[in-house]
């Protein structure tokens, strides 16, 4: 049948690019892997260091189906954000995930909103870098591709959207809404224009609000990319391990370690960004399992990248080396199956809904987790032993050091996040129940996770500030004495910030001062030691940049200040909570603001509320007025209403406040005065109970005059009126007529108000029953001052955590374009 | 490859270390029944909000109250020291943190709801 409107060759196109996917990646990892794991291929490069297999049928083969592989992925893409741009409602993702008033910059944020949309964009990135590899991957081509073509077969089955034997196999972005399981058999899905007829398909679903900022742009691809960087370095240590390399695949490998380090980094914070900014969560970063799911990753990726320079130049470590390496990827996988599969449901804020694919899902991870344990045990033995220790004074050995105690942060993390799925496996009602009882999240995650993370911090920190100086082998004492000064300096700095600041826990004084040693280290290694140029600054720079994102989610979380503090005393130990009320048109004290609340106004879809900041005079009455916010709530009849903060950014501290409470009743509800009304059928004599509080007594029916048409005998006109008596339960009293007029065919029910008790009656006529009479009851809004709820904090010094960011973005950049061109040429005599 | 050794015991002892600290933290998910047992420990209720029983919001000290009933079908009055969550009528599941007063009342610290999927509502696409 020809549906009217509809544009299923789309879809079919849709489809048959995500088949066409499918079989690229299966022919990639088919003929890669058949070329690759021939007998005697395995051995690198011939004897003139050409890749050995060059004029291989099965390389060009492997090529053209990573081609045809590519053109799928793409023409995905294309097709889904053509049908998201032009409104094609009879797609379900594009129903659900976006609406016509979405704003053009958001069809982005709408294309991964969804779980198939971001596994779209997570395998887009495969493809690319997966070019690299095919490019520049020269003798480690076919084992790193049947790699990226393994992971993608199985993340493109993801997105298949088929049965096979009534198992579901992925979930489709393509599938019409007619097409859904739960749609098919309905009536409407056989009506030619049931695109016309069924007024749900006019417009989508639209976009969760939240996700209309712009960091939700840039935020998502950047992540993934991070996520996708971290498959080369799987994918070269896989390789390298079949082939008895378990060293050499480290060299190639390293530039896009850094690259995921500096990449998934940006994208991590960046969600931090949007967090602070368009949450009411009060704060960049709140330990969520989400969040924590992307960071461990990038904290054993760290590990791995660093501990490479040792393989590189030592040829040890390898084993741990791999380990690092296969478990970021690893972990990525393990991360998307934690906010897919549904199972943080109980714990976090933003996980993806459940699709039904957690099966899948498992498997995915499992597979490639036994195939990588079971590889690196197999192959353990091929491990060059030796039998020296590293010298205490040796850069490796407090690498590897480093490298473990970033291990322990990434289990403490790892574990926590994991509670629910320990309840899965092991909980009362898990697989294999152990716990007496299921496990629940902690209920203080700060303090929870700070206990372990931030004396990792600290020696994290301290290892950043020293390590860098060391040398390989071992350090001569003299070369120790170069990080004196920074030393000394960050101690007597440290020390008189911490005073300034008013840190009372050891615990930060300490990071604060080691994270300054970091920073001024750095500094001094990057300008004294290696000259200052870009080309030697990457390392330091990197280094510097986390040092200044430790410091400053130190200081402008440690001395987060909530100023919206509720005067009203509930009980010693209940504390006031931190949301003050404005009343309309007031000033209210704010240490060390007063602020007013000027008013509201609808600007599209967000209410905004006009909040003045005024600073405070000597006599400690409001003084001049300092600035203007204006936080606002996002109106969304679909998905309910979100607060938004605004924020006034100052270089040394951020002022971010939110309207945690308003009336958000229609200015039109709000005035008409008369609330809960409700119908009472009466008759002389009888009482009803109102409001409540209130007896309404019908004391009588008075009819004041009456006229018949005299030839029918039919009413002509009527006047009557009940009258009625109020009783509250306090003993006031009063007593009220309502009239009520019959003019012809027309009745004019009539109503009055009982003005001291406020409350009104309208007499709606006559009931059917005989006798009895319909009346309509509403009762007087109390006078309502209009107020709302404001929660404000200062955040001190956050500037210094988004420059760390920068920092670190242009170090490790700079230090993979360092790797890429190679050494540096010999000066010229 | 002997202070290798003893460098992994140490860096395993720091890992069992780091995760009793870490099991220690976890609190239980309860019932209002044994959270009041547990008083003053911190506990997770994961429940529902019950719609028969008023929800009232104190403006003034910004208190919310409201009855919500548990997994086992016991109601407790929930005083939570923060706006009213929004949509919290809607919400099919209410995740309570905070702690039990005895047998009166539940104070949350936190509340984390599951509002109904968008999706769910087929009926939209009927004809009519």
């Amino acid at each position: 049948m020809n549906f009217i409107g509809e544009h299923s060759l789309w879809a079919l196109a849709g489809r048959f690019f995500t088949y066409l996917a499918f079989t690229g990646a299966l022919g990639t990892a088919l003929f890669y892997g058949l070329n690759w794991l021939r007998p005697g291929a395995c051995s690198g490069p011939d004897e003139l260091g050409r890749p050995k297999a060059a004029h291989e049928p099965f390389l060009r083969a492997g090529r053209g189906a990573f081609a045809l592989h590519s053109i799928g992925v793409v023409g995905i893409l294309t097709v889904l954000l053509t049908a998201i741009l032009s409104h094609w409602f009879e797609f379900d993702y594009v129903w659900r995930h976006s609406s016509r008033d979405l704003p053009l910059e958001y069809v982005f944020s709408a294309l991964w909103e969804g779980q198939e949309g971001s596994f779209i964009i997570w395998i887009f990135w495969h493809a690319a870098l997966g070019w690299f590899l095919v490019r520049g991957a020269k003798t480690w081509e076919h084992g790193t591709m049947t790699v990226v073509g393994l992971v993608q077969l199985v993340l493109t089955s993801m997105i298949l959207g088929i049965y096979v034997f009534g198992v579901k196999i992925g979930s489709s972005p393509f599938v019409l809404i007619r097409e859904m399981p739960e749609n098919l058999g309905l009536p409407w899905t056989t009506i030619k224009d049931y695109m016309i007829r069924i007024p749900a398909f006019r417009d989508g679903q639209g976009l969760n609000p939240l996700l209309q900022n712009y960091w939700m742009v840039i935020h998502p691809p950047t992540l993934f990319l991070g996520f996708a960087a971290t498959l080369l370095p799987f994918a070269y240590a896989v390789a390298g391990w079949i082939e008895r390399r378990p060293l050499e695949w480290v060299t190639p490998a390293l530039p896009w370690a850094y690259f995921g380090v500096g990449v998934l980094g940006t994208g991590i914070l960046m969600g931090g960004a949007w967090a602070y900014e368009a949450l009411s969560f009060g704060g960049f970063w709140a330990w969520d399992p989400v969040e924590n799911a992307s960071l461990v990753p990038w904290i054993t990726l760290v590990a791995a990248a660093h501990l490479m320079f040792i393989v590189k130049k030592k040829k040890t470590s390898g084993g741990l080396t791999a380990i690092m390496a296969m478990l970021s990827f690893l972990l990525v996988l393990y991360s998307t199956f934690l906010t897919r599969s549904g199972v943080l449901g109980d714990s976090s804020v933003h996980s993806f809904v459940d699709l039904g694919l957690n099966g899948q899902l498992m498997l995915l991870l499992g597979l490639f987790s036994v195939g990588s344990l079971i590889l690196l045990l197999v192959r353990w033995r091929s491990l060059p032993r030796s039998n020296a220790d590293e010298a205490f004074s040796s850069r490796e050995f407090w690498l590897v050091i480093g490298s473990l105690v970033l291990l322990i942060s990434a289990v403490q993390i790892s574990f926590s996040t994991s509670i629910p799925v320990l309840n899965k496996l092991i909980g009362p009602e898990g697989l294999v129940p152990i716990l007496g009882e299921a496990m629940a999240p902690p209920t203080d995650v700060f303090r929870h996770y700070h206990s372990i993370q931030i004396p990792v911090a600290i020696v994290v920190s301290l290892f950043m500030a020293m390590v860098p100086f060391l040398r390989w082998d071992s350090t001569p004492n003299a070369l120790l004495k170069r990080i004196l000064p920074s030393l000394l300096v960050s101690l007597v700095l440290g020390g008189l910030a911490a005073w300034g600041l008013k840190f009372d826990q050891p615990m930060y004084t300490v990071l604060l001062i080691t994270g300054m040693f970091s920073a001024l280290s750095n500094l001094d290694l990057w300008l004294r030691y290696q000259g200052g140029g870009w080309r030697s600054g990457g390392q330091a720079l990197a280094h510097l940049g986390f040092a200044f994102i430790l410091l400053g989610a130190l200081i402008s979380n440690g001395k987060k200040v909530a100023i919206s503090q509720n005067p009203v005393f509930l009980h010693k130990d209940f504390p006031a909570n931190e949301h003050i009320l404005i009343p309309l048109g007031d000033t209210v004290s704010m240490h060390p603001y007063w602020v007013e609340w000027t008013g509201e106004r609808v600007e599209g879809h967000f209410q905004l509320f006009d909040v003045n900041f005024y600073g405070t005079a000597e006599n400690q009455s409001p003084g001049k007025k300092l600035f203007s916010l204006a936080p606002y709530i996002q109106m969304n009849p679909r998905m309910g209403n979100v607060r938004e903060p605004s924020t006034k950014h100052y270089w040394d501290h951020d002022v971010y406040t939110y309207v945690s409470f308003a009336d958000m009743r229609s200015p039109e509800e709000k005035a008409s005065g008369w609330t809960e009304e409700m119908d009472a059928t009466m008759g002389r004599g009888e009482e009803v109970f109102v409001f409540e509080e209130y007896m309404m007594r019908c004391d009588s029916i008075i009819v004041k005059s009456a006229q018949m048409i005299e030839e029918t005998g039919d009413l002509a006109t009527l006047d009557m009126a009940a009258k009625l008596t109020l009783k509250h339960m306090d003993g006031r009293k009063e007593t009220i007529e309502v009239p009520y007029a019959v003019r012809g065919n027309e009745a004019s029910p009539g109503e009055a108000e009982f003005v001291n008790l406020g409350v009104k009656v309208r007499f709606d006529g006559v009931s059917d029953e005989p006798g009895r009479f319909k009346m309509k009851f509403w009762r007087k809004a109390p006078e309502e001052q209009e107020f709302i709820l404001l929660q404000a904090f200062i955040f001190p010094y956050i500037n210094v955590l988004w420059l760390g960011v920068v920092l670190m973005a242009i170090g490790t950049a700079l230090a993979v374009a360092k790797r890429i061109a190679g050494p540096k040429p010999a000066p010229k005599p | 490859m002997k202070r290798n050794h003893l460098i992994a015991l140490v860096v395993i002892a720091f890992l069992a270390g780091a995760l009793m600290v870490t099991i220690q933290d976890a609190s239980t998910y309860a019932t209002f029944e044994m959270a009041s047992k547990k008083t003053p420990e911190s506990v997770t209720v994961v429940g529902q909000l019950d719609l028969e029983e008023p929800i009232t919001f104190n403006s003034s000290t910004s208190m919310l109250r409201f009855t919500a009933v548990d997994k086992d079908g016991a109601r407790s009055i929930v005083y939570y020291n923060q706006p009213k969550p929004t949509d919290f009528e809607r919400s099919e599941e209410i995740t309570l943190t905070g702690l039990s007063s005895g047998d009166t009342a539940f104070f949350a610290q936190n509340i984390l709801m599951k509002c109904p999927s968008k999706y769910a509502d087929e009926a939209q696409f009927s004809s009519k």
